[in-house]
């Protein structure tokens, strides 16, 4: 039974049209999968169907009745609930009152919390047991956030449910679990509708795929009928036929040492770490996701003024406890939450790329706006962000192509050591590659270090020359080579062989 | 360790709550205002001292729901000042009928100011500052029209809004009422009601929602404009319960009495705790805060300095007590990170 039908779809932005012609429709009991590169009108089209964007033209029916929706209650109400890929959570709220926002249980006038407590218990029992629904929601991880949120998607009962990357902040096993959730969904009835620039996950959990390119559909494949081949899927999302995996490039291992740390240790968050970086090397750290992997960067770049260690940058004592003396060493820290850390969202594309620039020493009284400007355009057209403008707001871009800004604008600069914390969350399979070629460049030509945090294991693989692995705030091993695997780094990471 | 036992972590969480602090200061305060003056709890001082601070903690009380709901009241003090305007323009002393008017067409005029303000923050989207900070000459403005100089009338009965025993006719049980339960703290006790009631509301939890992410609070399929209104209504009734405070006490309306208030109003929510950036905060604790802060002015007066240093030396008290009760928390939450619960 055909719960959605979406045709001839079309949105602008201002002057930048996200969506031309989008047409897609949806099954009960079926998993289908949205895929595209970034700024492609996935999640453009996701939000119009559930009431956060009006369309300018186009039909959406809904269990065979035109609907338009004008905001996300609406479609709630009638049956559509969407995970939203940047987090909604109300931080202040508990996770119970989370859960139930918007769609509160009353009797007379008042809220029925027990009721509410009850209802979300059960939920979260379900997805994510041990989780306590008492906490506030800006105490949780972000896997613990994302598991909220989809808890409070299913509590509306939906025909539909749309999953925009809700896996993007999960680990491995968490998403093991989601995934034998969804499939329970969908054997009762529901309809889901999932995105995620993981393939894998893609290819494992859906049943069909339909396929997004420049603001319209190019493509839907049945993976019953048609087999599930992934380059296939690949070439379709790109254009051009690719193969899967590039050969990783060759590096010669370097004597020198760019950075030396001995004894590391923060509170309960990191204990005794101690590694040698060395120039032109791009060192991995793994583990399952909250093994301290973020703090140990944060540490590295200053961020906790307590830290007790010893490190060297180039042979020189360096002391290791305010950001300004790291930067002063030339170890920058890209900060993955592009929200949060990494950009200022209401500024333009060019203040934000040019903004690490005006930090540094040398750097001229008055800003030399041209010579930047022709700078920033060309490294806008090396990493293909699109941008009509470099006077755009950040805000306006889709979310790959903020990160890819986030990642950029620091690569364009005179970096000893970079300290990457999940650079290519949320960015696709295309601009993904783009970016860790251009890393790859940038380590080769420059000799610059670079220290990688990535929640994707896979990004891991391709990339480190060397692999840390953590646990509970230790380095409980070091990987080199051929034992740069998935299976060796999943197996390590979880203790067991 | 002996004290690491569940009791004694939810007892540690508790007191590195920044409520817990406040309480603190309050009882430091206390006892510093006891120990100057030596008659502070007996019955009479401790009526005029309620007296003294009712109008500031009802305004706070409203002043804390609007900025938890993630704006700000620039206009609160000159709304007061127009409805103590309009009730005493309305009344006739011959005519004691005409006292019921006065609280019908004030509350009418404390609706419209709530639902003016609340459309320039929620529907139209200016940011509340500078919104409240138009309105608020605007209500001044309509405040001088009605009544250049203070003055005007007030009918006999409106003393019960201020003291039951000043007001000869009231009826005998009202008498009673009155001597037991003083008319400032009945007020500031319907106002407590008022909010406990909502806050087991949709609107009551949705105001916190809205304040602590809006984006969010639309997500999930909140009205977030009018849960705005809503918060500037709320806050309007508070003003309202001050200005029959205020009319009952002087018996004559000013058009400038209100203004300082304002950001005496906002001080007290934020020494309560409430969070400027919304979303945090009780409303309850703003009425705490604004009993500290008036606990400083009587201090200072009791304390014998100078008038002229009186101004300066209760900005640096407020400017204390804000920095200890942001230190003590930042400090035991500092404590629990380093016990290895980083939060």
């Amino acid at each position: 039974m055909k719960v959605l039908e979406a045709s001839g779809i079309r949105k602008c932005f201002g002057g930048v049209v996200a969506l031309a012609n989008g047409n897609f429709s949806c099954q009960a009991g079926r998993i289908t999968g949205l895929l595209g590169a970034n700024g492609s009108g996935k999640s453009t089209l996701s939000k119009i169907i559930a009431g956060v964007y009006r369309a300018d033209a186009g039909e959406i029916r809904f269990l065979d009745r035109a609907v338009q929706y004008r905001n996300p209650n609406e479609a709630r109400k009638a049956g559509i609930a969407m995970v939203f890929q940047n987090l909604s959570l109300v931080p202040d709220l508990r996770v119970w009152q989370n859960i139930v926002l918007g769609a509160e249980t009353r009797r007379g006038p008042f809220l029925d919390d027990r009721q509410a407590r009850r209802v979300s218990q059960e939920i979260v029992d379900q997805l994510l047991p041990g989780l306590d629904i008492h906490k506030l929601a800006c105490e949780l991880n972000p896997g613990e956030m994302q598991i909220v949120e989809i808890a409070k998607a299913i509590s509306a009962d939906p025909r539909l449910l749309i999953l925009d990357e809700p896996t993007a902040a999960l680990e491995k096993a968490e998403v093991k679990s989601l995934f034998r959730f969804m499939r329970s969904l969908a054997e009762r009835g529901v309809a889901i509708n999932f995105t995620s620039h993981r393939l894998w996950e893609v290819m494992e959990i859906c049943d069909e795929v339909t396929i997004f390119r420049n603001g319209a559909n190019v493509g839907s494949i049945d993976f019953a009928v048609d087999g599930r081949d992934p380059e296939k899927i690949v070439s379709c999302i790109t254009g051009v036929a690719q193969k899967a995996s590039a050969a990783k490039p060759a590096r010669p291992p370097s004597p020198e040492i760019a950075l030396k740390v001995e004894g590391l240790s923060y509170g309960d968050a990191l204990k005794d770490i101690s590694f040698e970086l060395r120039k032109g090397e791009i060192l991995g750290i793994g583990g399952l996701a909250g093994q301290g992997q973020h703090e140990l960067l944060l540490a590295l770049a200053g961020c906790y003024p307590g830290v007790d260690c010893l490190a060297e940058a180039d042979g020189k004592r360096v002391r290791l406890n305010r950001p300004a003396n790291a930067i002063r060493n030339s170890i920058l820290l890209v900060p993955g939450d592009r929200e949060l850390e990494g950009l200022f969202m209401k500024h333009s594309v060019f203040n934000n790329m040019i903004f690490p620039k005006l930090g540094l020493a040398r750097q001229p009284v008055f800003t030399p706006r041209k010579q930047y400007w022709a700078e920033c355009e060309a490294a806008i057209d090396l990493l293909s962000i699109k941008a009509h403008s470099l006077d755009m707001p950040v805000r306006a871009l889709s979310g790959g192509n903020q990160q890819k800004i986030v990642v950029g604008r620091w690569l364009s600069f005179d970096a000893k050591v970079l300290l990457l914390a999940d650079p290519a969350k949320g960015v696709d399979i295309g601009a993904k590659r783009d970016l860790y070629r251009y890393i790859a460049d940038q380590v080769r030509e420059k000799r610059v270090s670079v220290i990688l945090y990535a929640s994707d294991i896979e990004e891991l693989v391709e990339c480190c020359d060397r692999l840390l692995v953590m646990y509970e705030g230790q380095v409980i091993a070091t990987l080199e080579g051929d034992d740069i695997n998935e299976e060796t780094i999943i197996s390590t990471s979880m203790k067991v062989g | 360790m002996a004290n690491n036992s569940k009791g004694a972590r939810a007892l540690r969480k508790y007191l590195a709550k920044p409520e817990f602090s406040t309480l603190l200061i309050l009882v430091a305060m206390l006892i510093l205002a006891a120990f100057l003056q030596r008659n502070f709890f007996d019955a009479k001082p401790l009526n005029r001292t309620l007296n003294a601070f009712t109008p500031l903690i009802l305004l706070a009380m409203g002043q804390a729901v609007v900025i938890i709901s993630g704006g700000l009241d620039l206009s609160a003090g000159t709304a007061l000042s127009l409805l103590t305007c309009v009730m005493t323009s309305v009344m006739h002393k011959a005519n004691p009928e005409t006292g019921l008017y006065a609280i019908l067409a004030a509350f009418a005029v404390a609706i419209v100011i709530g639902v003016v303000n609340g459309i320039g923050m929620g529907y139209l989207r200016i940011p509340s500052v500078i919104a409240t900070f138009a309105t608020s000459y605007i209500w001044l403005g309509a405040a001088l029209f009605l009544r250049p100089t203070p003055g005007g009338e007030s009918v006999a009965w409106f003393k019960v809004f201020y003291d039951v025993k000043v007001y000869a006719n009231a009826p005998p049980a009202l008498k009673a009422f009155g001597a037991a339960v003083p008319s400032a703290l009945t007020l500031v006790l319907v106002g407590c009601i008022f909010w406990f009631v909502l806050s087991r509301t949709r609107t009551g939890r949705y105001i916190y929602a809205v304040g602590s992410n809006n984006t969010s609070a639309y997500e999930s399929g909140i009205n977030t404009a009018r849960i705005q209104l809503w918060a500037c209504v709320i806050n309007s009734v508070f003003i309202f319960l001050a200005a029959l405070f205020f009319v009952g006490q002087n018996q004559s309306g000013d058009a400038r009495m209100g203004d300082p208030l304002t950001l005496r109003a906002i001080a007290a929510a934020v020494v309560g705790g409430v969070a400027l950036a919304g979303g945090r905060g009780s409303v309850f604790f703003a009425l705490i805060g604004a009993v500290i802060l008036s606990l400083v002015n009587k201090i200072i007066f009791f304390a014998n300095i100078p008038y002229a240093y009186q101004t300066l030396v209760s900005g640096v008290i407020v400017i204390i007590a804000i920095a200890s009760s942001q230190g003590y928390t930042l400090y035991s939450r500092k404590s629990m990170a380093r016990r290895g619960k980083l939060a």
